[in-house]
């Protein structure tokens, strides 16, 4: 976990939620519900050490190992 | 979702440097690796995917007029089904969008540096929220401006280089049989299969001729595909795949009589402003297909969030660029067809039957 970069992340949000906060009030709940929940998703993910994750990719390189031995094998 | 219209020829234009930017660095090294000399062939066989997914989306735009691609699936599968898809295609573009950042980021920093690749990222992402936030009528203009700067710098450097030009490398043609070129041709079918974004832009198209003008850039894209090909063989010659990024490297051979040479970064700024494109296309599409996944009433306000994703996914979906490479040839051959051109022809075969089963049953 790397403080620095979250605490960054936060700043970054923060100013994203003042510039945006006068437009947003206007927006329907749906709308406000979605542009919160992606802040909070990002938040989340910058507390993790990303590089080292497993994420969608390590998903998808084992959905289509099969087909990459293949191309590896060309 | 966005009232702002662009004519057929600036959605033309945005998808040739969309596919063309970071396609005519790294693919000729990657075609190589496989078609050896036939490496001017593969675009032939590549661009039959390009044309295909032409031919796709249109005809579902012709089906379902001014609607937007999950509004046709919703039509098609069903709204649970849509949903689903939603899902599937918004982490795909996340996914791209990273990954087109992040490649566009190392390669910037082979001449940066000491600079951290998070800030070269993030000073190309703030601009490209911004020309997404102001909607596609700019991004056309923009695609407009830039496209005759990048085909004429390609030109003017194939230009400078024809002294150095050695015809005699091409040959022997076809000296394994058809095989290598085909080999050669699945990694490049990737960049023709982005064609698929134009399902996007269709609505917001000002006039009917989507179809003549979306044929026209597969066959533009091929035409310069082959031509940088050649160039690169021709220089090159069978060394072309341990080049990474082979155009730059025979682009630094410019030599006119002592007086005009080193003109790489000429290349490396009409990289830059095609990339810019092309990032701000993808961010662009990533957001459209979140609002209209979820139904939002309007796309702005998400585009801040999504870009913070963007950088967060770049990082985590492409630790390195040995991953980034790895995953350039074991996945991307496979997901970007399936997501790309083989699930819009599934929803056309959809609609397709169900227009027939509901003229049966009239």
């Amino acid at each position: 976990m790397k403080w620095g970069i979250f605490f960054c992340v936060l700043i970054i949000i923060g100013v994203i939620i003042l510039y945006e906060w006068k437009t947003i009030k206007t927006y329907p709940k749906k709308d406000r519900i979605t542009f919160f929940i992606l802040l909070i998703i990002a938040g989340a993910l910058s507390l993790f050490d990303l590089p080292n994750l497993p994420g969608p990719v390590t998903l998808l390189e084992s959905i289509f190992q099969p087909f990459g031995n293949f191309m590896e094998s060309l | 979702m966005d009232k702002g219209r662009i004519s057929s020829i600036q959605m033309g234009m945005m998808m040739y440097l969309t596919i063309l930017a970071t396609a005519i660095l790294t693919v000729p090294s990657i075609t190589a690796k496989y078609a050896k000399k036939d490496l001017w062939l593969s675009p032939i066989w590549a661009s039959i995917i390009g044309f295909f997914t032409v031919i796709i989306v249109i005809q579902l735009s012709k089906r379902f007029p001014r609607q937007s691609f999950f509004q046709i699936c919703e039509h098609t599968i069903g709204t649970l089904a849509t949903k689903l898809l939603g899902f599937l295609y918004f982490t795909f573009f996340l996914i791209a969008s990273g990954q087109i950042t992040r490649t566009y980021a190392e390669f910037i920093k082979v001449f940066f540096i000491k600079t951290p690749v998070s800030v070269i990222m993030i000073t190309m992402l703030l601009l490209s929220a911004f020309t997404v936030i102001a909607g596609i009528e700019v991004i056309g203009r923009v695609a407009q401006l830039f496209f005759p700067i990048f085909v004429f710098s390609v030109f003017i450097i194939i230009f400078l280089l024809l002294p150095q030009l050695e015809p005699s490398n091409i040959f022997p043609i076809l000296e394994n049989g058809l095989l290598p070129s085909l080999k050669g041709a699945i990694i490049p079918q990737i960049w023709f299969g982005e064609l698929f974004l134009i399902v996007f832009l269709l609505p917001s198209l000002s006039d009917s001729k989507g179809m003549k003008w979306g044929i026209l850039t597969v066959l533009l894209i091929l035409v310069t595909f082959i031509i940088t090909n050649i160039t690169v063989l021709f220089i090159l010659n069978q060394n072309t795949e341990f080049y990474i990024y082979p155009f730059l490297s025979a682009t630094q051979l410019v030599n006119l009589g002592d007086f005009i040479e080193s003109i790489e970064p000429i290349i490396i700024a009409i990289w830059i402003l095609g990339t810019f494109i092309k990032i701000t296309v993808f961010y662009y599409v990533t957001i459209l297909t979140t609002a209209q996944w979820l139904k939002l009433s309007d796309y702005k306000p998400i585009v801040w969030p999504i870009g913070i994703l963007i950088v967060e996914v770049s990082f985590w979906a492409v630790p390195n660029l040995m991953v980034n490479n790895h995953i350039d040839i074991t996945v991307f051959p496979f997901l970007f067809p399936i997501m790309q051109t083989f699930i819009p022809l599934f929803i056309l075969g959809m609609a397709v039957i169900r227009k027939k089963s509901k003229s049966l049953e009239i």
